[in-house]
């Protein structure tokens, strides 16, 4: 039993900060209001100043398991996701050997399951091993609670297979996630095509590559009657490529952004710097403030962190050589409020529905909310306080990110879910 | 200001810019003197480690070091563990424990001697990174112009060719403005970015650029080897259009236009046979001074100090507007 007092109350619906007690009992919320009474044998938390809000869910992470295992495990990685008031993930399955079949799937789920303190979700493979040729064992997937279908890392390039396997998997209810770019013209390179492409001399993605596949695949999705969900989006165009469609309302289609895309440009990687290297690529300013206002605006409905940890060695090669990338679990959250919430670009509510709500309705999963009567998951975040990214800090078993041992404002002091208690600072 | 590496030119001062091309005036100097040693690199090793093929440069380097009296090391790549999958750090590593004082480096990989450079306490120059930097082409450019044009401020130098996959070009056209010179690009549009600098004009139509009234005229190399897909139909057509004809020579001869190229040349392509023979073609300057460049730059670093930190005009920043 639990009563947090006084904690200003974050939801999707509103901007404003709803200030009141909060009483858990046995994993559930059981009273909302102002001067609870203290139940005999409850455990009270002064929570005077600090939000409370439904714990976050990522619908976009690497866990690297199985087969790269040094650069993160299941349980690492759900560590450093409730290090940031994370409860729920899903998984990308471009694993060795990758997520394309029930055998898989089992592993992986059933070495969640006893690894983590969160749900773990997976996605499947659209084909077998992300080859883009043969359609992986879609049904067997199914069975075992895989909705999302993606070959993440690569577009799944014949567009024949793709509307073949969104014709055929559609009828099992399940979705298409879109990683979007030409490979003959993004090629090896996670880099703009533009002034820093130049600058360093190296060629560059331009952001057509991305745009391209993203009007594509929503064709496709319309064609065969398909949901896709389009990944990472890093473009103003392929931004407004999504508005458009959607505007038509004759397609399901939903898109997500990572904080690294709405937070740096290209200029970030400076001298080389690979903790700025990614696929989809940084890009321009312009595009920063486009996706910046297709968030709010809801034509990309969640942010997700497309969390990519790689070891050390890796992220020290040359710029060509290193692999595309950053952590993201450890630091969304906080990132989120530091260059946002605080300089009131956006009110937590766009926080709680974009990072909270609509992953979680993507999956087809009950929302989190503060409210009486649902289950406990929740986070309660301190805005006076900072937070160091320092190695010791971070549980992800990675550190390539532009955050290390950087001080943002804001902290996540607790994180709940059910009767347990994940984190408390 | 001491500098442990040469990396770019990107981040050299105006300065010491002027200081090499004086410090190569003094070499070229005493060189004509029938003088071909000085002792100022007597006991310090040079390691030469080139991954890609390189004739001009690496030669250039060689007998610049051995002129300043350093020992130098060819690394052999070919019967290196690199064939065995070894990596650039471990084969950095590896030679750092034999104590070596300067490495030049060429790589394909853009910034790859910057990488290479903190990592180890030896000068590390770029001899050409990929479609990056190429520093001591730049200076030895700008010193074979400076040779005609004492004072180059106000001078036109058009570069025609394959900007997009030329590191030359990049180092080149960077130098050239520091030191006050207008630089424009010429060539296919597939091979001029636009996105390139505001500060240099693009033209991609001969006619126009010519009527641009350059000083230089400075032919790249079509890099084949580092075209992936096709960026223009066919080597008669680049010729036709970019080349420097007989007729275009002609032309040029009459305006009394000097003509460089880094070299090798690609004869038929970015220009025909008669280019070599004619007395405004600074090819062969280029290649001579490209020696005492060298030892200029040799003898200006200082190795065993910190990487040079210079202050990038972009980059890492944490201002709440994002």
């Amino acid at each position: 039993m639990l009563l947090l007092q006084n904690a200003r109350i974050a939801s999707e619906n509103s901007p404003v900060l709803l200030e009141a007690d909060v009483l858990i009992v046995e994993g559930k919320i059981q009273d909302i209001g102002n001067n609870l009474a203290i139940p005999e044998g409850a455990r009270v938390i002064d929570a005077r100043g600090r939000i409370l809000m439904p714990a976050m869910f990522d619908a976009h992470v690497h866990f690297r398991a199985p087969g790269f295992e040094a650069k993160e495990t299941i349980t690492t990685g759900s560590e450093a996701a409730i290090n940031g008031g994370i409860t729920g993930v899903v998984m990308m399955p471009n694993t060795r050997p990758a997520i394309d079949s029930a055998m898989v799937v089992a592993t992986v789920l059933d070495n969640a399951k006893h690894r983590s303190r969160i749900p773990i979700y997976t996605s499947g493979c659209v084909t077998k091993d992300r080859q883009g040729k043969e359609l992986a064992e879609i049904d067997g997937m199914r069975e075992l609670g895989v909705k999302m279908l993606t070959d993440d890392g690569d577009t799944t390039n014949d567009p024949a297979v793709l509307l073949r396997a969104m014709q055929y998997a559609t009828e099992f209810g399940m979705f298409f996630a879109s990683h979007c770019e030409v490979p003959e013209l993004a090629g090896p390179r996670a880099l703009n095509e533009g002034v820093m492409s130049y600058r360093l001399g190296i060629k560059g993605s331009p952001a057509c590559a991305e745009e391209i596949i993203i009007d594509r695949d929503i064709r496709l999705a319309h064609a065969a009657g398909a949901h896709v969900h389009i990944q990472h989006v890093s473009s103003k165009l392929g931004m407004e490529t999504i508005r458009w469609w959607k505007s038509r309302g004759d397609v399901k289609v939903t898109a997500e952004v990572a904080p690294h895309h709405l937070l740096f440009t290209e200029e970030h990687i400076g001298n080389y710097d690979t903790n700025y290297k990614m696929n989809p690529p940084l890009r321009t300013q312009a595009d920063c403030d486009a996706l910046l206002e297709g968030l709010i605006e809801g034509v990309l409905d969640l942010i997700a962190t497309d969390h990519a940890p790689h070891t050390p060695y890796e992220k020290a090669q040359d710029f060509i050589s290193a692999p595309n990338g950053i952590t993201g679990l450890d630091t969304a959250l906080v990132s989120l409020y530091h260059y946002f919430v605080e300089p009131a670009k956006f009110g937590w509510d766009v926080v709680v529905k974009r990072y909270s709500a609509e992953p979680r309705r993507l999956m087809g999963l009950p929302v989190a909310a503060i409210e009486v009567g649902q289950k406990a998951e929740c986070l309660l975040f301190d805005t006076e306080a900072e937070t160091t990214f320092t190695r010791e800090f971070m549980k992800s078993k990675s550190h390539n990110t532009p955050f290390l041992d950087q001080t943002l404002k804001g902290r996540v002091d607790l994180v709940i879910l059910g009767t347990e208690i994940l984190l408390e600072r | 200001m001491a500098r442990k590496d040469l990396l770019d030119i990107a981040s050299l001062h105006r300065e010491e810019i002027e200081l090499l091309l004086d410090q190569s005036t003094s070499f070229k100097k005493l060189f004509t003197r029938s003088v071909n040693k000085v002792p100022a690199l007597g006991g310090k090793s040079v390691l030469m480690l080139f991954y890609e093929a390189s004739t001009r440069t690496h030669s250039s380097f060689e007998v610049a070091a051995k002129r300043l009296s350093a020992d130098v090391t060819n690394f052999d790549i070919a019967h290196s563990s690199i064939t065995k999958g070894e990596s650039v750090r471990e084969t950095v590593e590896t030679l750092q424990a034999m104590r070596t004082d300067y490495i030049v480096v060429r790589h394909g990989r853009s910034g790859l001697p910057g990488l290479i450079a903190r990592q180890t306490k030896a000068s590390v120059i770029n001899a050409g990174d990929g479609a990056h930097e190429h520093p001591t082409q730049a200076l030895l450019d700008a010193f074979t112009i400076k040779e005609k044009f004492p004072d180059p401020r106000g001078k036109k130098v058009l570069i025609i060719g394959d900007i997009l996959h030329s590191r030359v070009a990049r180092s080149t056209s960077t130098l050239l403005q520091k030191l006050g010179v207008e630089v424009a690009y010429l060539g296919p549009g597939s091979l001029v970015p636009k996105y390139g600098p505001a500060t240099i004009r693009r033209f991609t139509d001969y006619q126009a650029a010519m009527a641009w009234s350059p000083d230089v005229v400075y032919l790249l190399r079509v890099q084949m080897e580092r075209q992936d897909v096709q960026f223009f139909p066919s080597l008669r057509e680049y010729h036709r259009l970019y080349g420097i004809t007989n007729d275009r020579l002609a032309e040029i001869q009459q305006r009394g236009l000097y003509i460089m190229h880094p070299g090798p040349v690609n004869r038929g392509v970015e220009l025909c046979d008669a280019v070599m023979d004619y007395e405004r073609s600074l090819i062969t300057n280029q290649v001579e001074n490209g020696i005492v460049i060298r030892m200029a730059v040799l003898d200006w670093l200082t190795p065993g100090g910190d990487a040079p930190r210079a202050e990038p005009t972009f980059g890492r920043s944490y201002e709440r507007s994002c």
